[in-house]
C-alpha cells in the first residue's frame, strides 16, 4: 500500500507479481533490440506505422492551440505589414518578369538544340505541395513532419524543396504524416556543383551545433570562394539538377590538412520553412530506369 | 494500524482515471511543447517522465515499469527518435522510482525534489550516451538542464496531482470538495 494512502484493498502480501528488476531487464532488453532493429534494419516500420496512428489523434489535439494563435495572428496581422508584403511581391514579380519573358523563347531554343543533338528530352519533374505541421523534437537530429503521408502518394526518398532551394529528403511515410531529413542533418549529404567553376562536391550536413552544411574531400589549393553558390549536380539520382543548395560562408584552410573545411549556408529556409514542395526522386522518371527483381522468396511450405 | 510520517494527512484513495488523464494531458504538453513552441530545443523538459515518475513513486502498484515502457514507444514515435530509446530510458526512470518510492516519500517535498533530480540525471545522460552512440549529433551542453526543471516543478505537481486525493472525505456543506 502506498504511504499514507486510504486504500480499500490490502496490497497483496505473496502473490506480488514480477519483481521490478526482472521487468527492467525485460524491458530494458526489449527497448535495446528495438533500438538495435531500428538502427541496422528496416523491419521495425510497421510497429512504427502502428504507433503511428495511436500518436496521431493525440497530435492533432495538441497542435489546434498552435492552429488557433496562427489563425488569431492572421487575422490581426497589421495593415501595414500587408503593404509591406505586397509591395516586396510586387517588386519581385517585376525582376521574374524580365527572366520569364525571355523563359518560352529559350525553351524553344533549347527543345531545337536538343533535338539536334538527338539527346533524350528531360522529363518534367511531378511535384506535390505540402505543408511543414512541426519540427520533430528530437534534438539530436534535424527532421521536419509534413502534412502528407502515404496515403496522398508521398515516396519514400523523395527530394523535398522550398521556394530557396533544397530542403531534404523524404526518409520516412507514414501512412499520414512523412518525415523529411534536413539537408543540415549530420547523416544527409547531398551531391552539389560549384555555379561559378564547376567543380562538384558533396555536401555532408554538419556535425556541429550549428545548422551549416559542411563541403568536404575539396583540395585546400581547390578554386572555392566565400559566397559561392552551390546546386544540386544530379548525379545521385535523386535529387533534379540545378536546384540551389547553399551558399559557401566560410573557408578555413589549415596546413596540416589535405582538404579545407568549408563551411555553407543552406537557402531553404531550415528552420522556419512552412510551405514545401515534395518532387519526384530523379531516377524514377529516367528512361532506363528499372525497379530492381524483388529478392527470391523462400519457397512456403506445401509449394512445390 | 498504519505507519506514516507524523503530521501527514490520510490520502483518499486514488482514481486510476486520473492518473491516466495527467499522463495524457503530460503526454499533451510536451507535444505542444516541441510542436508549437519549443522545437527541438535541448532544454525542453520533458513533462511526461515527471509525471510517470511522480505516479511511481506515489502508486507504485498501479504504474510501473510497464506503463513506462508503453509510454517510452510512445514518445519515440512522436518525437522520430529511435524507436526505444525513450522506452528505455522511462524504463530505467520507473524502475528507479519504484526503488526509492519507500524511503522518499518520508522527506518533506523540498528534499524528495532533491532525490528524484538524480533519477531524471541518470535517464537523460543514459539517452544521450545511447544516441552518441547510435551517431547521433551532440546537442549542446543545454541538455543537461531539463533534469533540474523537472526537479524543480516536483512540488508544483505534488501540489497539483495530490490535491485530488486531499479532498474531505466526507463532504458536506461546509467542505462541498
Amino acid at each position: 500500500m502506498p504511504l499514507g494512502s486510504l486504500d480499500r484493498t490490502p496490497p497483496p502480501f505473496f502473490k506480488q507479481g514480477t519483481s521490478a528488476l526482472t521487468k527492467l531487464v525485460f524491458f530494458s532488453a526489449l527497448s535495446s533490440g528495438l533500438m538495435f532493429a531500428d538502427q541496422h534494419y528496416n523491419i521495425v516500420q510497421p510497429a512504427r506505422w502502428a504507433l503511428s496512428l495511436i500518436v496521431y489523434p493525440v497530435q492533432w489535439m495538441a497542435l489546434r492551440p498552435k492552429v488557433l494563435w496562427d489563425h488569431v495572428d492572421d487575422v490581426f496581422e497589421s495593415k501595414q505589414e500587408s503593404l509591406n508584403a505586397a509591395e516586396q511581391a510586387r517588386a519581385k514579380l517585376l525582376t521574374q518578369a524580365v527572366s520569364a519573358s525571355q523563359v518560352e523563347q529559350l525553351k524553344l531554343e533549347n527543345d531545337h538544340l536538343r533535338r539536334l543533338l538527338e539527346l533524350k528530352q528531360r522529363n518534367p519533374t511531378l511535384a506535390m505541395a505540402a505543408e511543414v505541421i512541426y519540427e520533430a523534437a528530437d534534438p539530436f537530429t534535424r527532421k521536419m513532419i509534413l502534412d502528407k503521408g502515404a496515403a496522398q502518394g508521398i515516396q519514400n526518398s523523395s527530394p523535398v524543396m522550398d521556394d530557396q532551394g533544397i530542403l531534404g529528403q523524404v526518409t520516412r511515410v507514414h501512412p499520414l504524416v512523412s518525415e523529411i531529413t534536413l539537408v543540415t542533418d549530420r547523416e544527409h549529404s547531398i551531391p552539389v556543383l560549384n555555379t561559378r567553376t564547376g567543380a562538384r562536391g558533396v555536401a555532408f550536413g554538419e556535425s556541429g551545433g550549428a545548422p551549416l552544411l559542411e563541403l568536404r574531400y575539396m583540395a585546400t589549393n581547390a578554386d572555392i570562394e566565400e559566397g559561392d553558390v552551390l546546386t544540386t549536380s544530379g548525379v545521385d539520382g535523386v535529387y533534379p539538377p540545378g536546384i540551389p543548395v547553399a551558399k559557401v560562408v566560410k573557408i578555413e584552410r589549415r596546413a596540416d590538412s589535405v582538404f579545407a573545411r568549408i563551411l555553407c549556408e543552406s537557402l531553404a529556409r531550415v528552420q522556419g520553412a512552412r510551405h514545401v514542395m515534395v518532387l519526384e526522386p530523379v531516377k524514377l522518371s529516367l528512361p532506363g530506369f528499372k525497379e530492381l527483381p524483388p529478392p527470391p522468396q523462400p519457397n512456403a511450405k506445401g509449394s512445390r | 494500524m498504519m505507519i506514516m510520517p507524523r503530521g501527514h494527512q490520510l490520502l483518499l484513495p486514488v482514481s486510476p482515471l486520473f492518473m491516466l488523464i495527467t499522463m495524457v494531458i503530460a503526454l499533451l504538453l510536451d507535444m505542444l511543447q516541441s510542436m508549437a513552441w519549443l522545437g527541438n530545443a535541448a532544454w525542453a523538459p520533458d513533462w511526461l517522465a515527471l509525471v510517470l515518475v511522480f505516479w511511481a513513486i506515489h502508486q507504485p502498484l498501479k504504474v510501473g515499469v510497464g506503463v513506462a515502457f508503453m509510454l517510452g514507444l510512445l514518445t519515440d514515435v512522436h518525437q522520430t527518435s529511435l524507436l526505444g530509446q525513450h522506452a528505455l530510458t522511462y524504463t530505467v526512470q520507473g524502475y528507479l522510482a519504484t526503488m526509492i518510492h519507500r524511503r522518499i516519500l518520508w522527506f518533506d517535498v523540498p528534499s524528495q525534489a532533491l532525490q528524484v533530480l538524480p533519477v531524471f540525471m541518470a535517464a537523460q545522460l543514459l539517452e544521450l550516451s545511447v544516441r552518441i552512440a547510435a551517431g547521433g549529433l551532440f546537442p549542446g551542453w543545454f541538455f543537461l538542464v531539463p533534469p533540474l526543471l523537472q526537479a524543480l516543478a516536483w512540488p508544483v505537481v505534488t501540489v497539483m496531482l495530490l490535491a485530488p486525493q486531499r479532498r474531505a472525505p466526507d463532504p458536506d456543506k461546509h467542505r462541498p470538495l
